[in-house]
Formats: C-alpha cells, sequence, structure tokens
C-alpha cells in the first residue's frame, strides 16, 4: 500500500492539490489576518471558516483523482486485476487527503509561527477546532471521490467545488440551527468561546463516519457503507436535536482578565493580553483625561470580559473595548481610531421618547458630537467652532462642562443637551 | 495439460449476440487467436481477463473457475492483460506504472523492484524508464503495455493486438519474447498480422461471426488454402480459405 501510495503522492492529483491547498490557505490568511492574528483559537478558528472555500477544492480534486481511471481508459485494465477494489480507491482518496492537508497545513504553519511569537493565551481546545478541521478535509476528499467514480463527465470535479461552495455557504446562514454544526465550517463563535466537547466529539465522529460511508459507496462495499452510514446517523442525530451554535460559554480562562499596574486601569482578556501594550498607549491618555470628572469611565476593558447580559451602556465606570478583530498578523493593532471610537459609548445619548422610539434630536447628536471630539482631543476643524470655544475655556470649566454633558446624558435631560451645545 | 477452458460461453451486448455456445480449450504455449474485425476476438480477450462478465458459460482459468470470488482472485493473480484500447498515467514514469499494476496484481512487496526491472528490460525499455509515460512513443507505450501485462510472470498472459504501433525489429524482438513466455505459460495473442502467428504461435485460434471456425498448427492452417485462394502467403491463403468454408457451413 505505501509503494502505491507513494506513487500517487507523487503523481497523482495529490501535488496538485498541495500547490492549491497551500495557495488558497495563503490567500484567505492573507484576506484577514485580523481574525486570527495573535491567537491560536482564533487561527484555528479560521481554518474552519477557510473550509468554505477548501472543502470545493478537496472535493474537486478528489472527483479528478477518481475519475482519472475512466479518462484514461484504464479501469478495464484494472477491473483484471485481484487486488479488491476498495484498495485503489483509498490509496487515490489518501493521497489527495494527505497532499491537501499537508498543504493547508503549511500555509497555516506559517501564520502559527507569527502567531506563537506573540500568544498569550494557549489553552481553549483549538486544537479540537483544528482537528475537525483536518477530518472535514478527509471527508471532503471522499464525496469528490464518490462523484468522480459516479459522474462519468470531465466537468463533474469543477461543478461539484462550485456546489458545495454554494451548499456550504447556505449553511453557514443557519447560524443558530443545531444542524449546523453538521457543517466543517465555523459558526462565527467568538475567539475565546468554549465549543462543548461533546458537541466537538460528534462532529468528529460524524465526519469519520462519513467519510468510511463515501468511500464505501464509491468502492461499492455495500455492507460497509450501511455501517458507516448507520454511525453516521447515530453522530448526526443528537448534534441535530441538541443546542445550536448560538450562546456558547465563554472560557473562564481566556477572559480572565490582565490589567495594567501603573496609569488608569486597562485590562484585557487573557487571550487578547498580547495587545495590552498597543492598546494602553491608546486608552490610557484618555482615561486620563476623563481622570476625576463625575460620572466619567475610571477604567477599559475587554469586552471578551464583560459579565454574560450585560449592556456596552451600562453605567459601571468601565468602557468595554471591542478586540475581536483588533490584530494584525504580527500581533499589532490593527486600527488605534477604531479603538478610540469605543470610547463613543460613553457620549452616546440613549433617550427614548415616550413612544418607545429612539429619536435623536440633531441639537443632541450635535451636543454628544461635541462632547466625544473634547473626550478623544480630536483636533478642532476650522469650521467646528463650538470644539474651539470650549478648548478656550480654562481646563477646570472644560471639565465643568463635560461632567455637566454627562449628568445630561445619564438623566436623558433633552433640553439640558440642547442648552450645553448653544451655549458654545 | 488444459489450463484454459471455456464451455458454453454466450456473451451479448443488449441484443447483439457475440458468442453463442462457444468451447474452447488452451494449454500451455503461444496461441494466435485471429479474426476479421467484428468477429469477437476482443470481447473473447475481454472475458479471459474477466473484465468482462458473460450471460452464460463455465470458464476455468489456470484451474480456478471465476464464478467464485476466492478462485477468481487467485486466477487474477497469475494473469496478465495487455487491452486493446490500452489506457495509461501520462504522468506516472514507466517504473512507476509497472510497479505500480504490480501491486494491483497482490505481487509481494519485496519481489516488486527487481520484478519491476526485468519486466521493463524484457520489452527493451529499460533505457526509459525514468520517462513519463507522455513522453513516450506509439510503440513504447505498446511495450510499456506489455511490460506491465507480464510483471507477475503471468501463468496466462492475454495480449490484444500487442505489435500495433511496433517497427519491424521491435517486432522480431517481441516474437522472441512471447516464445519464451510461451514455455510456461498460456498466450493468447490476438492479432491480425498472421506473419506474427506463423512466426510466434504453436497453435491458431480462428473466430469468424462468434463461431471457433479453426483450431490446429500454423501448419494446419497454412495447408488449408490453395493456389486459387486469396492471399499472398500461404497462411493467408488458409486464412481466406477457412474463412470462406466457414461461411458456407449454415449455422
Amino acid at each position: 500500500m505505501r509503494r502505491a501510495l507513494r506513487v500517487e503522492l507523487r503523481r497523482g492529483t495529490a501535488p496538485l492539490a498541495a500547490a492549491a491547498m497551500f495557495g488558497a490557505g495563503v490567500w484567505m490568511l492573507a484576506v484577514h489576518p485580523d481574525d486570527w492574528g495573535g491567537r491560536w483559537a482564533g487561527l484555528a478558528n479560521y481554518l474552519r471558516v477557510s473550509l468554505l472555500i477548501l472543502c470545493a477544492l478537496m472535493i474537486a480534486a478528489g472527483a479528478w483523482q477518481s475519475g482519472r481511471e475512466r479518462r484514461r481508459d484504464i479501469d478495464e485494465l484494472i477491473a483484471s486485476t485481484p487486488r479488491p477494489g476498495w484498495q485503489p480507491v483509498v490509496v487515490a482518496w489518501l493521497a489527495v487527503t494527505l497532499a491537501g492537508a499537508v498543504g493547508l497545513l503549511g500555509a497555516f504553519a506559517g501564520a502559527a509561527v507569527l502567531v506563537a511569537r506573540v500568544a498569550t493565551y494557549t489553552g481553549g481546545g483549538w486544537w479540537w477546532t483544528l482537528t475537525v478541521g483536518v477530518l472535514a478535509l478527509a471527508a471532503a476528499a471522499a464525496v469528490g471521490v464518490l462523484v468522480g467514480r459516479l459522474v462519468p463527465l470531465r466537468v463533474a470535479a469543477p461543478i461539484a467545488g462550485l456546489a458545495t461552495y454554494l451548499g456550504l455557504a447556505i449553511v453557514i446562514y443557519w447560524d443558530g440551527n443545531p444542524a449546523a454544526w453538521l457543517s466543517p465550517v465555523y459558526g462565527g463563535w467568538a475567539v475565546y468561546s468554549l465549543v462543548p466537547d461533546r458537541v466537538t466529539a460528534l462532529q468528529a465522529a460524524w465526519l469519520v463516519a462519513l467519510t468510511v460511508l463515501l468511500l464505501a459507496a464509491a468502492a461499492r462495499q455495500r455492507r460497509a457503507a450501511l455501517l458507516a452510514g448507520g454511525l453516521a446517523v447515530t453522530a448526526a442525530v443528537p448534534i441535530i436535536t441538541g443546542p445550536g451554535t448560538y450562546r456558547l460559554p465563554a472560557d473562564p480562562a481566556a477572559v480572565e482578565l490582565v490589567c495594567t499596574s501603573s496609569g488608569p486601569q486597562v485590562c484585557l482578556s487573557r487571550i487578547n493580553a498580547f495587545l495590552i501594550d498597543d492598546v494602553t498607549e491608546v486608552v490610557q491618555p484618555i482615561l486620563a483625561r476623563l481622570d476625576g470628572i463625575p460620572g466619567a469611565p475610571r477604567r477599559a476593558a475587554d469586552q471578551a470580559a464583560q459579565p454574560a447580559g450585560q449592556s456596552l451602556e451600562s453605567d459601571d465606570g468601565t468602557v468595554w473595548l471591542s478586540l475581536d478583530y483588533q490584530s494584525t498578523a504580527l500581533g499589532g493593532l490593527v486600527s488605534r481610531k477604531s479603538l478610540r471610537a469605543d470610547f463613543r459609548q460613553v457620549t452616546r445619548a440613549r433617550c427614548e421618547d415616550p413612544s418607545g422610539t429612539r429619536r435623536i434630536d440633531q441639537r443632541v447628536y450635535r451636543t454628544d458630537t461635541l462632547a466625544t471630539d473634547w473626550m478623544l482631543d480630536e483636533a478642532a476643524t476650522p469650521d467646528n467652532v463650538p470644539l474651539a470655544r470650549l478648548r478656550s475655556l480654562p481646563e477646570p470649566a472644560q471639565r465643568t462642562w463635560f461632567a455637566a454633558y454627562l449628568d445630561a446624558a445619564h438623566r436623558c435631560d433633552t433640553s439640558a443637551l440642547i442648552r450645553l451645545g448653544e451655549q458654545l | 495439460m488444459t489450463t484454459v477452458s471455456v464451455d458454453g460461453l454466450r456473451v451479448s451486448y443488449g441484443k447483439r449476440v457475440v458468442f453463442d455456445d462457444l468451447d474452447l480449450e488452451l494449454g500451455v504455449g503461444v496461441h494466435g487467436l485471429l479474426g476479421p474485425n467484428g468477429a469477437g476476438k476482443t470481447t473473447l480477450m475481454r472475458v479471459l481477463a474477466t473484465a468482462l462478465h458473460p450471460d452464460r458459460g463455465d470458464i476455468r482459468l489456470l484451474g480456478h473457475h471465476i464464478g467464485d470470488p476466492s478462485a477468481l482472485r487467485q486466477a487474477r493473480r497469475q494473469l496478465g492483460y495487455l487491452p486493446q484500447a490500452f489506457g495509461f498515467y501520462p504522468r506516472f514514469t514507466v517504473r512507476e506504472f509497472v510497479e505500480y499494476f504490480a501491486w494491483l496484481k497482490e505481487m509481494p512487496p519485496a519481489r516488486i523492484p527487481l520484478a519491476v526491472d526485468r519486466a521493463i528490460e524484457r520489452v527493451g525499455l529499460l533505457e526509459r524508464a525514468d520517462d513519463r509515460m507522455k513522453h513516450l512513443s506509439g510503440g513504447m507505450l505498446r511495450r510499456a503495455g506489455i511490460a506491465q501485462a507480464i510483471v507477475n510472470d503471468p501463468r496466462l498472459l492475454l495480449l490484444d493486438e500487442p505489435t500495433a504501433g511496433l517497427d519491424p525489429e521491435q517486432r522480431v524482438q517481441f516474437r522472441a519474447l512471447l516464445r519464451e513466455l510461451g514455455l510456461d505459460a498460456v498466450v493468447l495473442v490476438s492479432t491480425h498480422l498472421v506473419e506474427d502467428v506463423v512466426a510466434a504461435c504453436t497453435r491458431v485460434n480462428l473466430v469468424d461471426g462468434g463461431r471457433l471456425v479453426f483450431t490446429g498448427l500454423p501448419d494446419e492452417l497454412m495447408a488449408a488454402g490453395g493456389d486459387g485462394d486469396s492471399g499472398d502467403s500461404p497462411i493467408e491463403r488458409g486464412y481466406t480459405a477457412v474463412l470462406r468454408g466457414a461461411r458456407t457451413v449454415p449455422r
């Protein structure tokens, strides 16, 4: 078997599959480094996101490989040999699977080197996420092998790949439906979420049984196909009838806070702690500016660690920072601007009229904007006269104005907010 | 000693019956299979290669009844087959291609490297063993096909048009190889080239219209022809005479 596998790895579809998977992997990683930078769980989750494209490629590769006998008019010659038909099928599938997985893991290994340099949290069971992803590649190659055996057309491979892409894309929109777990493509959970072990184990069992079922069907091994089909159903039923992909619990160790020890407090969850220096550099000057102003936040913390059910606007003296997509491939901060924008939660008037709808008076909006610009120490433009006037006041007067703003906003006193804007 | 026995063979493609109640027995030696286009030569080859299931008939290959799956597997291990339409994997080298078929023929792994080299050498392709199949000429491809057929030292070798594409020198070498193989194996060679039969075959079978119309020695076939029969050589005259005689006999 090793001899045939070696030949298939060198001369079959395998080298092409490896190159395609490597290229697609690099491309996917380059498109959204903010999804995976600095976080092992992010990298593993992103591999699962990439499966939308990669499974389609694997199916096309499997179909091309297994349609080869028919394309090359060699099936009759092979039929006259004694080796059981399932063995060449398995060797062809294994070659494509190994090559595809090596190509993909090669691409992701490069990203892993970058992650390893800065990652501050290694737990969270991300390796199981990765394992299920690799099993999904094997299952995809098996789908391709079956398609290649059943459909005697050269276009079977590209059409099967395209159909897979569309099918998996549709399943993504089932987000929340437990049946979405049957798809290996990542369901959009946060990097600090914990997928229950039971679900991961069932997903792995489902994919393994599905792979065996497809290969047995391709090799016309009816008994093995029935057995694997039974196992696949046994694994799928508890998945479909189980909890959906929403509201996964947070990994307590991943969201454990790591805080600065000097200056206004900035706390990041352990999984995002590699960003703490960059974040502190942006956030502490703002907190320092607000220090001592009644009603102003005293600290900034990672939104990943926010207690479940608490809204961003809760008045607990904390500004919650959204860091899910804030890492570059090298582990730096993606956007200082969007991090500063998280402070807008402090200066957003949340007033509802008696009908229950949120209708913002333009004059209130202008006052909010003025307060935000002052808080973030934005540069005054020539047409922003109110900000220039506010800045021209003595420092204590500026702080008094901002305290009055926070008080009015907290009470939702629209007339006071309008008055504060108009007095400048 | 009979090592291939076919009794009451019936093969049809849909409504078209190719063979009906054909009997055939082959012993060790090189057997030529002659016949006009559409006579059923390739169909018979495919049945004996176990690539085509007959509608009916009792077939024993090398003492194995091929209706029994385990006996079929045993027979296939000792079978070599070169189909008329020889497909190949263009990216494989000659050595890899022959090696792959050695694996398909369930040869013991330890024996494969030597057997592969020997088979390639016997067909005169050793210098091109590491060339990819897609870089070979038509004649070389045919020889690579013969190499895969003989890699397992088959006791039953079925060659369908093996000399197509070979130049005269290669055909002479191939005939020598056939004679060597026929010393201890059953070799059945389907061909249109009657001079190959004279040069290399110990016996001749002639099929026409799904019937075996002649079986005997090449000399007997040559003797069947007369001066009035068409053909440029005694064997061609014998061939046309037997066919003409068979076609006058009502079925």
